[in-house]
């Protein structure tokens, strides 16, 4: 009897990794930040908030929109696991378990935004050495900071710190940090990128618990939209991108605020922050509300102070 | 019997490692240390943040056609007249504003949070040493950062049913690593400086969570749910992060404005 209970406690006791939250269901996302950049995409040249550097910023300038329509290989390009969290990310988290000791293996997500699947390892693995391949949603290892989930995320492709041509490079290294408060999940994303940035670029995101949500599958076809010479890549060259301060006229901005850098996204630079080129206009006229795709307008007619037309997207 | 055994077990599982520990007050109890200076970094909402919004943008906020009216006829100058100019420095919106926050605890049971912007200060009243939680203040006229009562968040669970032994589970991290932080006995205000309007109605709920960085730079995030049954449709939900600074040299005092 005593040596039945002692079983029983043992094998109870003996499973040393249980999901200390459980992260499972369908999550909708709640756009309440940076809603039009998220939703119908952010403006051309708007780098606001971004602690790019000197090449990232260089990169980020040669950006054409039409490049997704005349390069193909763009058209279909995936989210990665960084970016989509940020980006149109309905997000469904399963996990699985051992059934031979009911340890936790893994977390998967899914977003419906390029069907990207993902899995968190939480088993203790390493990472695989450097030369291994990179994929959109790299590498991730999960550890338990008490009920925090904290995600290492190595072996990244490159991609986008915002899809207006702000590009990642494929030597960034991701954390993430997970919290779950009652129905509500937030999700804070560290993306370092020695290439791109200057400084760790810290953000985060919200989603709430939705049973009822259905996620559908992705389908993805490649098509030339604009006609152009095979194999021409639409670009700007240094100094000749004609789009970069309409998102500061628009808004009644400073050009420099509107470039990015570390420097920008601390409260003292609001007192160095040099005049906008253009007054503030007097009242909002272009994505006023902006929750939903549903309620976000457009509006593309409207013509900014100063005459410049409406940024392109 | 062996229903009995399985019980015993779990039993057995569920004994403190030691003997009871007596009650604890929320500085001693407290999981992550918040206290010291810290900066919020604009990397979200820049435009919203940085610079006073344009009047009538409601980006991202889940406002109603009452609140747009409203937002619509803000007037700045009629703010400043009537001495209103702390009207977006409540705490609905405290903590979107840029600027520096200072966390200290102010007694065993009271955690204080300044900020530099606007000279806010917010008190976070915890549950004294065994006794019951603190009571929010009845009657009397709200303020622009209410009443708060703090709490070390718990382990989620999915009900408020209370299972002491349990049986064929284990629960391991009862107690999470949060502040958990509910904001009731407001004055109304604006949730942005371009006249989003809340009302006294509202609750704010917010959650702090610690975080340290690969480069060992230390964190917060502070997840605020804003709800308001007069001017939002449902809860407006934002996370913010602030930085830890090694010292309070960048301190920087302003008062409230309203442009």
């Amino acid at each position: 009897m005593k040596r039945m209970v002692g079983l029983i406690a043992a094998t109870l006791l003996a499973a040393p990794v249980w999901a200390q939250v459980d992260f499972t269901g369908e999550w909708a996302p709640a756009y309440h930040e940076d809603g039009p950049e998220r939703l119908p995409g952010p403006e051309l040249g708007d780098y606001m908030g971004i602690p790019l550097s000197d090449a990232g910023r260089l990169r980020a300038d040669s950006y054409d929109a039409d490049r997704i329509s005349v390069v193909t290989e763009y058209q279909c390009r995936p989210h990665s696991s960084d970016y989509g969290m940020r980006g149109l990310g309905n997000l469904r988290v399963t996990r699985e378990i051992d059934p031979a000791n009911q340890n936790l293996v893994a977390f998967h997500t899914y977003m419906p935004a390029w069907g990207s699947m993902r899995t968190i390892w939480m088993d203790g693995r390493p990472h695989p050495p450097a030369y291994a391949e990179h994929t959109f949603q790299g590498f991730s290892t999960g550890v338990w900071e008490g009920n925090m989930l904290t995600i290492s995320t190595t072996h990244l492709k490159a991609n986008y710190l915002r899809r207006n041509g702000v590009a990642s490079s494929d030597k960034r290294i991701v954390t993430e940090h997970w919290t779950r408060h009652g129905n509500f999940l937030t999700v804070i994303v560290v993306v370092e990128d020695p290439v791109m940035l200057t400084e760790p670029f810290v953000r985060s995101e919200n989603w709430y618990l939705d049973p009822g949500q259905k996620l559908p599958q992705m389908y993805c076809e490649y098509a030339a939209e604009v006609p152009a010479p095979v194999g021409s890549v639409p670009n700007h060259l240094p100094g000749k991108n004609p789009f970069l301060t309409e998102v500061a006229k628009w808004y009644g901005l400073p050009v420099e605020a509107t470039r990015g850098g570390a420097k920008t996204m601390y409260p003292e630079y609001r007192k160095v922050m040099p005049k906008p080129i253009n007054p503030q206009p007097a009242k909002c006229e272009r994505f006023c509300v902006c929750t939903t795709l549903a309620d976000c307008n457009l509006n593309e007619t409207v013509t900014a102070p100063g005459g410049a037309p409406a940024p392109r997207r | 019997m062996a229903g009995f055994m399985i019980a015993a077990a779990a039993a057995l599982m569920a004994q403190p490692p030691g003997p009871p520990q007596p009650p604890r007050s929320a500085k001693a109890a407290a999981p992550v240390d918040l206290t010291g200076n810290w900066v919020s970094v604009i990397s979200e909402d820049w435009r919203w943040r940085m610079v006073t919004p344009i009047k009538g943008d409601f980006a991202s906020i889940p406002v109603n056609r009452e609140a747009r009216q409203v937002g619509e006829a803000w007037d700045p100058a009629r703010d400043e007249a009537a001495g209103l100019q702390c009207k977006a420095y409540g705490a609905p919106a405290i903590m979107r504003v840029p600027g520096r926050v200072r966390i200290a605890w102010q007694d065993e049971n009271t955690l204080k949070l300044e900020t530099d912007s606007g000279t806010q200060t917010r008190l976070f009243h915890f549950a004294p040493a065994g006794g019951a939680p603190p009571q929010t203040p009845q009657g009397g006229e709200g303020t622009w950062q209410g009443y708060s009562i703090a709490n070390w968040e718990r382990a989620p669970r999915g009900a408020e049913i209370p299972d002491p032994v349990p049986i064929f589970s284990v629960r391991q991290g009862g107690q999470g690593r949060s502040l958990e932080v509910a904001t009731t006995n407001l004055r109304a205000g604006y949730l942005r400086k371009n006249g989003v309007p809340y009302s006294a109605g509202t609750t704010v709920n917010e959650y702090y969570d610690y975080h340290k960085e690969r480069n060992g730079d230390e964190w917060f995030t502070v997840t605020t749910i804003v709800r308001d049954p007069k001017y939002l449709t449902g809860p407006w939900i934002t996370s913010s992060d602030f930085k830890k600074e090694p010292d309070g040299s960048k301190w920087d005092p302003s008062p409230c404005t309203s442009r």
